[in-house]
């Protein structure tokens, strides 16, 4: 059982069933992970603003690092209209990065590893993003679906493409994240079996490819949680600067 | 004291990360390449999805599912096109 690669995906609950008019509401390991995830982030950050030094600290370096490099990314990708969308994109992805991350540590449980959380994520941004085009550009913006400069025999055809192209957008941002963690967590249990199956005498290759693959996942973690907040931010330019 | 102690970790961190800079560029390059991949799918399965609901509306089974899956097949490519020309924009 313990050798099951998939085993490590299974949602337990913990504690009492709690159930609101037939919704199952319980306390599940998935929960307690992003507890603890949402824990790490306020830790870091309230010990990183606490005593705001000319010379900082090495935690208030590395909270400044992160304001740095996502404030950076929003002024690169989105420009300076979206400096007010600051707020929810760095909380987006410190909070990924950081279930991403805390998935990596023995015995936890990668919460983003499952399409339903990576799915809320992606359809809240995209209603959000939607909504915020239409309340900025009003009907106006029903003009990125129409690109300008096409002949009018095209246009119905192009319009149905690009509405299937912006659809398509939630789907690509979610999958993409909930792929990449499911496929790589399941690959290191995969080769870990291998250890275990192959003793002593043969064990040694799949080892040797395991802590390979632990250096990549981590790669992957934190790549990942930058494409998924990158992509926000260019979502977030389409709608607040209207231009195809 | 300690403050200068401090203000040296800081100058190695700095001289580290101008080190560091072109393998984060990798990285990011890394990253792109993932994000290619799943942009032509993801057109291709919504485009689908919307012609087996139009087809269970109207009744043409088979007609709308196979018209929608190459406007999604369509929409993939000018994701894919759309995305490779923003990377290059991000190098200039």
């Amino acid at each position: 059982m313990a050798t099951n690669p998939m085993h490590q995906f299974q949602v337990n609950r913990i504690g009492p069933k709690i159930e609101i008019s037939g919704i199952d509401l319980s306390f599940t390991n998935a929960s307690l992970f992003m507890v603890i995830s949402a824990t790490f982030v306020t830790l870091l950050l309230l010990l990183g603003t606490r005593e705001k030094k000319l010379i900082p600290s090495k935690v208030q370096l590395v909270s400044e690092m992160l304001y740095n490099f996502i404030a950076k990314m929003i002024s690169d990708t989105a420009g300076k209209k979206a400096k007010p969308y600051f707020p929810f994109i760095f909380s987006l992805f410190i909070f990924i990065l950081f279930c991403n991350m805390v998935g990596m540590l023995p015995y936890s449980f990668t919460v983003t590893s499952h399409i339903i959380v990576t799915l809320t994520f992606a359809i809240f941004i995209f209603v959000g993003v939607t909504i915020l085009g239409f309340i900025i550009h009003g009907f106006k913006y029903l003009k990125i679906f129409v690109p300008s400069g096409v002949p009018i025999v095209l246009l119905p055809i192009i319009t149905v493409i690009e509405i299937i192209s912006y659809l398509s957008r939630p789907v690509s941002l979610s999958v993409r994240l909930f792929a990449n963690m499911m496929a790589g967590h399941t690959m290191l249990k995969v080769f870990g079996g291998f250890v275990i199956s192959l003793g002593l005498i043969g064990g040694w290759l799949p080892l040797s490819f395991s802590v390979a693959l632990t250096g990549l996942e981590i790669l992957v973690a934190f790549l990942q949680a930058y494409v998924f907040a990158i992509l926000t931010c260019i979502y977030l330019n389409d709608a607040l600067n209207l231009h195809h | 004291m300690s403050d200068l102690e401090d203000f040296k970790t800081r100058l190695k961190i700095a001289k580290s990360k101008l080190q560091n800079e072109k393998s984060e560029k990798k990285g990011i390059f890394l990253g792109n390449a993932f994000k290619l991949g799943t942009e032509l799918i993801a057109a291709v399965i919504v485009g689908t999805i919307i012609g087996f609901i139009l087809d269970n509306w109207f009744g043409t089974k088979p007609i709308l599912i196979i018209i929608f899956f190459l406007f999604g097949a369509a929409a993939g490519i000018t994701n894919v096109f759309r995305a490779a020309k923003r990377m290059q924009k991000q190098e200039d």
